[in-house]
C-alpha cells in the first residue's frame, strides 16, 4: 500500500489564469455570437427587401401587362380563344390552327411538355385579337394522333355574333367514350 | 408652236416620273414592316419558334432555356454546314452536354436533312423549317449561320457565312456556363 503522502494543491496563481482565460473565452464567445446574430439577422432583412422588391416587380409587371392588353384589345372589340383538354386518351394533341373569318390568325405547334400540361388541367390562350360587332365564323383544325395511333385532323367550326363587350370562346377536346373516339367542343363564356 | 409642245411633254414626263417615284416610296414605307426582317442582335431576345424535328417532335425554342443552346441554321446543300454541325456537336461535347445543340434545316425537302444528319451522326434535335419562316425571323442571309443563346434565352453571339471553329465556339460557351 502507497503511504498517503501530503497532497499538493494546485497553484492559486495557475487557477485564476485559468479561470480569467476561461472567463475571457466565454466573452469572446458570447461576442463572436452575438456578432454572427446580428449578421444573420442583417443578412435575413436584406433577403426580406430582396423578397419584397422581387413581388413588387412582379405587380408592376403584371399590371403592365394587363395595360397594354387592354390597350390593344379593348373589351368591346376583345375576343379571346382558350384551348383545353379534359382527358383525351383517345387524341394526342400535335397543332391546332385557328381561322377567324376565313383568315388564319393563329397556327400552334404543342410540345410533349404542354401537352402534358393541358392534361393536368392547363387552358391556353390561343389567342387574342380584336373583331367589329357582328356575325363571326370561326373555323379550328385539330390535328394530332387518334385512336390506335391514326393521324388525326378535324376541324370544328363556330359561328357566333360578336356584340359590344368581349367575347371567350373556348375550344375543347373531351373523349367521347362511347364511341371511342374524341370530341371537339366549342364553347362560348358569357 | 413645236418648241411649246416638246416643253409640254417634258413637263408631262417630268410629271409622270415624279408620280411614279412618289408611288414607289409609297409602297415601299407601306410595305417595308412585311419584308424587312433584322437579325436578332446581340443582347436581344432570341425569337422563340417549334418546330418539328427528324423524330416527327415538336420541339419549341422557349423549352430549353436554362440551357445554353448553339442553333445553327444549315441546308443538305451547304457544305461548310456540316463543318459548323459538327463543331456545336463537339464542342457541346467537349463540355459535357449541357448545351444543348439545335439544327435547324432549311431544307424544303426533310428526307435531305435526315440524310444528312444520318451521315453526320448527330444525336442532337435536327428540326425541320420547311417553309423556312424561322430563317427569315432570324433574317438567315448566309449559310451557316450559328446563333449562341444563353441560360436567359438572350442571343450572345452570331457567326454567318463561315462555319465557327470547334475552340472558338467551346470558349464562347464556357464563358456562359455558371
Amino acid at each position: 500500500m502507497k503511504p498517503n503522502g501530503p497532497r499538493r494543491l494546485p497553484n492559486r496563481g495557475w487557477q485564476l489564469i485559468v479561470a480569467s482565460a476561461l472567463l475571457i473565452g466565454c466573452a469572446v464567445l458570447l461576442a463572436v455570437r452575438a456578432d454572427a446574430t446580428e449578421a444573420a439577422a442583417e443578412v435575413r432583412t436584406v433577403d426580406q427587401d430582396v423578397q419584397a422588391l422581387k413581388k413588387e416587380l412582379v405587380d408592376l409587371n403584371r399590371d403592365l401587362f394587363r395595360l397594354e392588353e387592354e390597350l390593344l384589345y379593348p373589351a368591346s372589340t376583345q375576343v379571346a380563344v382558350f384551348l383545353s383538354v379534359n382527358v383525351g386518351t383517345f387524341f394526342a394533341l400535335d397543332s391546332v390552327q385557328l381561322n377567324v373569318d376565313g383568315k388564319e390568325v393563329a397556327n400552334y405547334l404543342y410540345t410533349e411538355r404542354e401537352v402534358e400540361a393541358l392534361h393536368r388541367g392547363g387552358v391556353q390562350k390561343l389567342y387574342l385579337g380584336n373583331l367589329k360587332a357582328g356575325e363571326h365564323e370561326l373555323v379550328a383544325v385539330f390535328t394530332g394522333k387518334g385512336p390506335h395511333e391514326r393521324d388525326y385532323r378535324r376541324g370544328t367550326t363556330l359561328k357566333f355574333d360578336k356584340a359590344v363587350g368581349a367575347k371567350y370562346v373556348e375550344l375543347r377536346i373531351t373523349d367521347r367514350d362511347a364511341a371511342l373516339q374524341p370530341e371537339f367542343a366549342v364553347r362560348q363564356w358569357e | 408652236m413645236d418648241s411649246r409642245d416638246r416643253a409640254a411633254r417634258a413637263r408631262l414626263t417630268a410629271l409622270a416620273h415624279t408620280f411614279a417615284l412618289a408611288v414607289a416610296a409609297l409602297a415601299g414605307a407601306l410595305f417595308f414592316p412585311f419584308i424587312a426582317h433584322a437579325a436578332p442582335a446581340t443582347g436581344a431576345q432570341a425569337p422563340d419558334f417549334a418546330l418539328k424535328d427528324l423524330a416527327g417532335r415538336n420541339q419549341r425554342l422557349s423549352e430549353f432555356r436554362g440551357d445554353v443552346v448553339v442553333l445553327t441554321f444549315w441546308a443538305s446543300y451547304c457544305g461548310p454546314c456540316r463543318v459548323a454541325l459538327q463543331s456545336a456537336r463537339d464542342a457541346a461535347a467537349a463540355v459535357g452536354g449541357t448545351p444543348v445543340a439545335l439544327g435547324v434545316s432549311l431544307d424544303r425537302d426533310a428526307t435531305r436533312a435526315a440524310s444528312v444528319a444520318a451521315s453526320l451522326g448527330l444525336e442532337s434535335p435536327s428540326l425541320l423549317d420547311t417553309d423556312q419562316a424561322v430563317g427569315r425571323r432570324y433574317d438567315v442571309q448566309h449559310l451557316p449561320m450559328t446563333v449562341l443563346i444563353d441560360r436567359e434565352g438572350v442571343v450572345r453571339r452570331t457567326w454567318a457565312r463561315d462555319p465557327v471553329p470547334t475552340d472558338v465556339l467551346l470558349q464562347s460557351i464556357r464563358e456562359l456556363q455558371p
